[in-house]
């Protein structure tokens, strides 16, 4: 080993930049992922407008659907899937791009709808308190940012999973000191009735297109705030923070504050959202902002990509389409079910061939169980579909309902868990074999109980969604993979 | 020989190349996990718009004098004086705004952020625009977000072609491994530092790239105005860029002064070779 | 002063079965750094499993085999089929995310305990199912010290708790596939150079993890009688608190946790109210992880750079 005297370099410095394969990958390849097939295409064609223009086209088609005969029970579903989209997008301000799992956020949008019941209804002193929304609303929306960087303290010592657990117990403290505590002001599990409408300008928002409206601005308002902030000082140092805390620090960003602005912007979002739903609703109930709500929240940020502001707000709004939808006659969730499967189909299954095979496959193999059926026991076909209408007349001779069908269906759902994962893990060629069987246990345990509970499908739905999202597609429909380093 | 002999010979912070006063100033300062000592009673210097190195086998504590120094690690005695005020135990942002800017010998970057981003990320502690003045487009955060580009534009220009405009939009993890070293250096100079703290700038790189990599150092100095600390095994690179040399083991200063004297003195040897007499001689 | 001790012997009962929940828990912690949030749902699958055996053998007013071996056979069935689950969810949900994100897994992990809370809801409908223990365990033969009274079930959840305590502390620090468990839980990527079949070391722990819950479940069946498919959530919160309180990734520390949690839990109950029990075990953690972050009997994480 020679110390002493360092060697002449191995050869001249290049004059220029030497275009190696690795160079070459760095121009070429677009970095950039789209969905697969005509969706993909057409999500390129949308890149071409800028965002603004992008954003305020969609708030307008979406204020335009009530004139064309949006009402009654859609109505009520696009008012739910806008302030589950409105949370969505607070929500990635934590999770998608702060890098915080925050599992207290539903607490906050029910901060949001107890303040705003709390000052705009009859609950509090002789004769309540009756804030216009023009205080009622910023109040709530800043007490409750308060109230986000008290939860976030901890964030500043405690990384990734203990912040995930201290956030979960605040989010069931805030269910269970609503349930308990103050009885008589928080009405207990009884909640708040009587909550005064939001004005705007004076008048009064009374009717459900009103919310609606109001609602549709809001969201395309957050949108178009949040977007700005993402490229400004203060978005580049939360995702700064989410890559690497350390490095960041060390690169003049105070971590412990920015995280806490992050916690005190989502919770705001979470309180805004909170304030229209709570005088929409005209009550408040503990149960409004429970786990299950939360994991709606999440299901929709991952469906749609998190850290992506579009992601989230597409996302949510299309889980809550399916979510809603659900609820509705069996025969109207079952055209949503068998819908979605085709589309999947469409989309996902190429050649065109594979998937002309695998349908006709599918046909003859329920044609020819249920001839099967028939012919060993006449209890095998004893039962009714729930489905009716055509598509209870076209499956009527196809799928079985047995007797016992409550048994039988959950037997099959058994089966068809076990069935799709085996299909998710299975070799291209034994999948297109396992499809049609697939697809008939499918058909056949929601006509036995899926469709008969729609109630506990939609639940289902959800935690399978973000199971085989986390899976398949982390990165949601239109986020960007993401690498981590491995330290 | 013997290895406490050698530490007062060799030490005292004559700075060869600079003059000027002093930047940076580690009073002996001892850093310890537990019973583990990974630095102690450490003495160090640095001039203004001088170059250092910092030299050692593995283990020898100094990627720990840079997290002392940057505030990862607060020390258990002993003070860091920057530029006559004393830093120790200062929060890492704190440092890193008053001119202490780092590079990460494993390469932390913000890896899906673009490389224009990564770098204007790091002027955060020097502008002020408050998240609404940014939502509202108001004149200060304009201003500020002009001053950050041209500040990134100007250092990642500091790197010529190698990350040139082609690239400023591309994620940072689509970069080539010595890109990514480049693009760390480029982000800790839009912190705006006095002192740079260097660690390991040439590790895996070929030798063209290791030669740059000195050059590198030398123009940071004479071009940017840093006085610079420099981790580095490549014993080529600390030949040819350091005024001064620094070596550590087991988290003590054994020697200190020109490259030719601390490469040649017994107990750096003994440090990197073992007692071993033959290699000794090999060497000498 | 009786009142006091009987509070502090149903607590230890309660703090036992919440141990051996947050020790499958810490376990699954070590050898994967995931928060495994359905955890609290195999607890309730095993109850649920318990309940089926009970019904099986005819009900438990009409039993067919004698009561030992009705317990043996629920202890065993529970434990071995949501240990089989448990290494099902790791293959299919938690393997493929191994190098993802941190985020991706624990997510998946809230969607698993949710599917499988409204699988459960699906399949076993929303009514309460009741063990009626009373019917076939005699409670009142227990042992009574002064004014203390310690019935048959309890004894035999303390027992058996600590039975599986030791054996698992034996298991862990004297067999082969301890020490691959614990060299897995050190440096996975390590390990794995070192010969050791991680795959299959992860698939172990996750049964025996698993296999735990699923044996507290029927616990706690036979201890609150009632199973319904959302008693998992709150029990998965409670040991998740019993983890982190007593240091994530300690055994022993999962046990104090657990213990801890129990009787405090039970004192509240006692001498305020049952209302702000949860209120209070909450209030408990954050103290815990404010003053000591690493938990009680945790070892503090240097970070690395």
């Amino acid at each position: 080993m020679s110390l002493d005297s360092p060697p002449p370099p191995a050869g001249p410095p290049p004059a220029g930049p030497q275009v190696g394969a690795d160079e070459w990958v760095a121009r070429q390849a677009r970095r950039r992922e789209y969905l697969p097939s005509w969706l993909g295409h057409a999500q390129r064609q949308a890149e071409r407008v800028g965002w603004w223009p992008r954003l305020a086209l969609v708030g307008l088609a979406a204020a335009a659907l009530p004139l064309i005969g949006l009402g009654g029970f859609q109505l009520q579903v696009g008012i739910d899937a806008l302030v589950i989209a409105l949370l969505a997008v607070g929500l990635n301000i934590t999770v998608g791009w702060t890098g915080l799992l925050d599992l207290g956020y539903v607490a906050f949008f029910g901060c949001g709808a107890y303040g705003f019941a709390l000052v705009s209804s009859g609950q509090v002193g002789a004769n309540g308190i009756h804030l216009p929304s023009y205080l009622s609303i910023p109040l709530v929306m800043l007490a409750t940012a308060a109230l986000g960087v008290l939860v976030g303290l901890p964030s500043r010592r405690l990384v990734g999973d203990y912040l995930a657990i201290i956030t979960l117990f605040f989010g069931e403290a805030f269910v269970e000191f609503t349930n308990n505590v103050a009885p008589a002001t928080l009405g207990g599990p009884n909640g708040i009735v009587g909550i005064d409408p939001i004005s705007v300008f004076g008048y009064q928002i009374t009717s459900n297109t009103g919310y609606y409206l109001l609602l549709v601005i809001v969201l395309v308002v957050t949108m178009a705030v949040l977007r700005l902030l993402e490229f400004s000082r203060t978005g580049r140092a939360w995702r700064a923070v989410r890559e690497d805390p350390l490095a960041a620090g060390s690169m003049t960003i105070p971590v412990d504050r920015v995280k806490l602005m992050a916690f005190a912007f989502g919770a705001a979002v979470a309180a805004l959202a909170g304030t229209i739903f709570a005088a929409q609703q005209i009550s408040v109930f503990p149960t409004d902002f429970d786990t299950p709500i939360l994991i709606l929240i999440y299901a929709g940020l991952i469906l749609g990509g998190a850290g992506s502001i579009a992601g989230a707000a597409t996302g949510a709004l299309l889980i809550m389409v399916i979510y809603d939808g659900l609820l509705r006659s069996p025969t109207d969730s079952g055209y949503l079910f068998y819908g979605l499967i085709l589309l999947t189909l469409l989309v996902k299954l190429r050649p065109w061939r594979r998937l002309g095979l695998v349908l006709a496959a599918t046909v003859a193999l329920g044609f020819a169980v249920h001839a099967i059926a028939t012919a060993i026991s006449a209890r095998a076909v004893a039962g009714s579909l729930s489905s009716t209408g055509w598509i209870g007349s076209a499956l009527h001779d196809w799928v079985i309902v047995p007797a016992n069908a409550t048994v039988a269906g959950n037997w099959g759902f058994v089966a068809l868990v076990c069935l799709l994962i085996a299909l998710v893990q299975a070799g291209s060629r034994t999948r297109t074999i396992l499809l049609p069987p697939t697809l008939y246990l499918a058909a056949f345990v929601w006509e036995t109980r899926l469709s008969v509970e729609p109630a506990v499908t939609r639940q289902l739905m959800i935690g399978a969604i973000l199971i085989v999202m986390m899976n398949a597609r982390p990165q949601g429909l239109l986020g960007q993979r993401r690498v981590e380093a491995i330290t | 020989m013997s290895t406490d002999a050698n530490e007062a010979g060799m030490a005292g912070p004559e700075g060869s190349g600079a003059g000027g006063e002093s930047v940076l100033q580690l009073q002996s300062l001892s850093l310890s996990f537990g019973g583990l000592r990974a630095l102690s009673e450490l003495d160090l210097q640095l001039r203004d718009r001088e170059i250092v190195s910092l030299i050692g086998p593995n283990g020898a504590g100094k990627t720990s004098v840079f997290n002392v120094i940057t505030g990862v690690y607060e020390p258990s005695a002993g003070d860091v004086v920057f530029a006559g005020k004393s830093i120790a135990g200062l929060t890492p942002h704190n440092i890193a705004r008053m001119g202490v800017a780092r590079t990460f010998q494993s390469l932390r970057l913000f890896l899906n952020m673009s490389v224009m981003e990564n770098v204007m990320a790091a002027t955060y502690g020097h502008t002020k625009a408050m998240p609404w003045e940014s939502v509202l487009r108001l004149p200060r955060a304009r201003r500020e977000e002009r001053e950050s580009r041209a500040l990134a534009t100007d250092v990642l220009s500091f790197f010529g072609q190698r990350l040139a405009g082609y690239r400023w939009d591309q994620p940072a993890y689509s970069l080539s491994y010595a890109n990514r070293r480049r693009l760390e250096i480029a982000r800790a100079l839009a912190t705006r530092p006095r002192l740079l703290l260097l660690d390991e700038p040439a590790a895996g790189m070929n030798p063209t790239e290791t030669h740059e990599v000195t050059e590198l150092i030398s123009r940071l100095r004479d071009e940017r105005g840093v006085a610079i600390l420099v981790i580095e095994h490549d014993m080529h690179v600390v030949a040819s860029c350091s005024d001064r040399v620094v070596a550590l083991d087991h988290g003590v200063k054994i020697a200190e002064g020109s490259f030719d004297a601390v490469a040649s003195h017994p107990a750096v040897v003994e440090a990197y070779l073992g007692r071993d007499p033959e290699a000794l001689s090999d060497a000498g | 002063m009786g009142f006091f001790f009987q509070e502090l012997v149903n607590g230890i009962t309660t703090g036992a079965l919440y141990a051996l929940v947050a020790l499958g828990f810490s376990m699954v912690y070590g050898v994967l750094k995931l928060l495994n949030f359905a955890h609290g749902d195999l607890y309730m699958i095993g109850a649920y499993v318990g309940f089926f055996v009970i019904q099986w053998f005819g009900g438990p007013s009409a039993l067919s085999i004698s009561v030992p071996l009705l317990l043996l056979i629920m202890f065993v069935l529970a434990g071995g089929l949501v240990g089989g689950l448990g290494v099902a969810i790791e293959r299919f949900a938690y393997r493929p995310l191994r190098d993802a994100p941190r985020i991706a897994p624990l997510i998946t992990a809230i969607g698993i305990s949710f599917f499988l809370e409204n699988a459960a809801l699906l399949l076993f409908g929303a009514q309460f199912r009741v063990y009626n223990t009373a019917d076939f365990i005699s409670l009142s033969s227990g042992i009574t010290i002064g004014s203390v009274t310690i019935d048959s079930v309890q004894i035999m959840v303390l027992v058996l708790g600590l039975l599986l305590t030791v054996g698992l502390r034996e298991l862990v620090n004297r067999t082969k596939l301890g020490k691959q468990m614990r060299a897995v839980a050190a440096d996975r990527e390590a390990a794995e150079m070192m010969g050791i079949n991680v795959n299959f070391t992860i698939s172990a722990t996750f049964f025996l993890g698993s296999a735990l819950a699923g044996v507290a479940g029927v616990m706690g069946g036979l201890l609150f009688n009632q199973v319904t498919p959302t008693i998992g959530f709150i029990v998965g919160l409670k040991a998740f608190t019993a983890a982190v309180v007593g240091g994530i990734g300690s055994l022993p520390g999962a046990m104090l946790g657990g213990l801890l949690i129990g009787v405090a839990e039970s004192m509240i109950t006692g001498y305020i109210s049952s209302t702000y029990t949860n209120l209070f075990v909450f209030a408990l953690l954050i103290v815990v992880m404010l003053v000591r972050p690493s938990g009680l009997l945790g070892r503090a994480q240097l970070q690395k750079v």
